[in-house]
């Protein structure tokens, strides 16, 4: 299948989960998709488009929390990005992990920086913060505010 | 000058930690220790453990992983230990001072001898800053500047 060919495959197939299609570039195409659907989408992308999770990245913006789901699909050379809204007062999706492995830290590193809960993920343990840190602090939220009163912020000169 | 010093003056081995840095001031110091610069001219080698290391070069910005390591690692290290900081990341965290990551320098967690700015810094800097810091032990002990009492 050519790229004009899978996309409209795409189009048809998830007509119900697909909220906006945005084909930005010849090598980049954004999907908006309903947070629900996304274990139906991203299987479909990885196992029958055969296409390559390359990571996840997650937004905290103004009115709603963002997950963007990176693909390749290498023989189109065309980045695929799946792209979730949350609500901010409840951030939560189903996890990736049991569709693909790869997904297993990113959604781990999503967790602990922005809070957001991944329902059906094995492991939520952290990854990379420290075991002083408190739980339920989010270092990348926009409300974040220090919580560390021995922190020195200026350079002492 | 005690035998221990001369021993230590003659060939100071150097440990390289990076806590967090970007690599480039890694880069600098391996830079120092290849041919080019060649900072074995001095006696100084790449130790392989810290338990055989004189110095503890620092690169990186602290970060609170990091910090349990090199608090570990500076109580392994045989004393006397001289600690040198390269880079604007270790001496002040530079451009991550606020970060939720990095909540307090290198000098407030252990004692630092030499400063070495930059990002990075030249080899050049790195050398003249450890030879200042050996010219600064082999003078007697009245003779030393003294640190700057902290406020």
């Amino acid at each position: 299948m050519n790229r004009e060919e899978i996309l409209k495959d795409i189009r048809e197939r998830f007509k119900e989960d697909i909220i906006e299609l945005f084909d930005k570039s010849p090598k980049r195409v954004y999907i908006e998709i309903e947070p629900e659907s996304i274990t139906k989408v991203a299987s479909y992308i990885f196992k029958d488009l055969g296409a390559r999770f390359n990571t996840a990245s997650g937004v905290d913006a103004r009115h709603h929390m963002e997950i963007l789901y990176h693909f390749t699909i290498e023989a189109l050379n065309l980045l695929v990005t799946l792209r979730v809204k949350l609500e901010k007062s409840r951030p939560q999706i189903h996890s990736l992990v049991p569709i693909m492995e790869g997904a297993n830290w990113i959604e781990r590193e999503i967790h602990e920086l922005l809070g957001i809960r991944f329902l059906g993920h094995p492991d939520l343990r952290r990854l990379l913060l420290s075991e002083e840190w408190p739980e339920g602090v989010y270092p990348l939220r926009c409300d974040y505010k220090e919580w560390d009163k021995d922190a020195i912020r200026d350079r002492g000169v | 000058m005690g035998i221990k010093l001369k021993a230590l003056l003659k060939s100071p081995w150097v440990f390289h930690l990076s806590t967090g840095s970007c690599n480039n001031c890694d880069i600098e110091i391996l830079d120092c220790l290849t041919p080019r610069f060649d900072i074995e001219r001095f006696g100084m080698l790449l130790a392989p453990s810290i338990k055989h290391a004189d110095v503890l070069l620092i690169t990186g910005s602290c970060n609170r992983q990091s910090v349990i390591r090199l608090k570990r690692l500076y109580e392994q290290a045989p004393k006397p230990c001289l600690v040198v900081a390269i880079g604007e990341c270790s001496l002040s965290r530079g451009m991550f001072i606020h970060s939720y990551n990095c909540p307090v320098p290198l000098d407030k967690i252990i004692p630092v001898d030499v400063y070495i700015p930059g990002c990075p810094p030249k080899p050049e800097a790195i050398i003249a800053g450890v030879v200042k810091l050996i010219e600064r032990l082999s003078l007697p002990k009245e003779a030393q500047p003294q640190k700057e009492v902290e406020r």
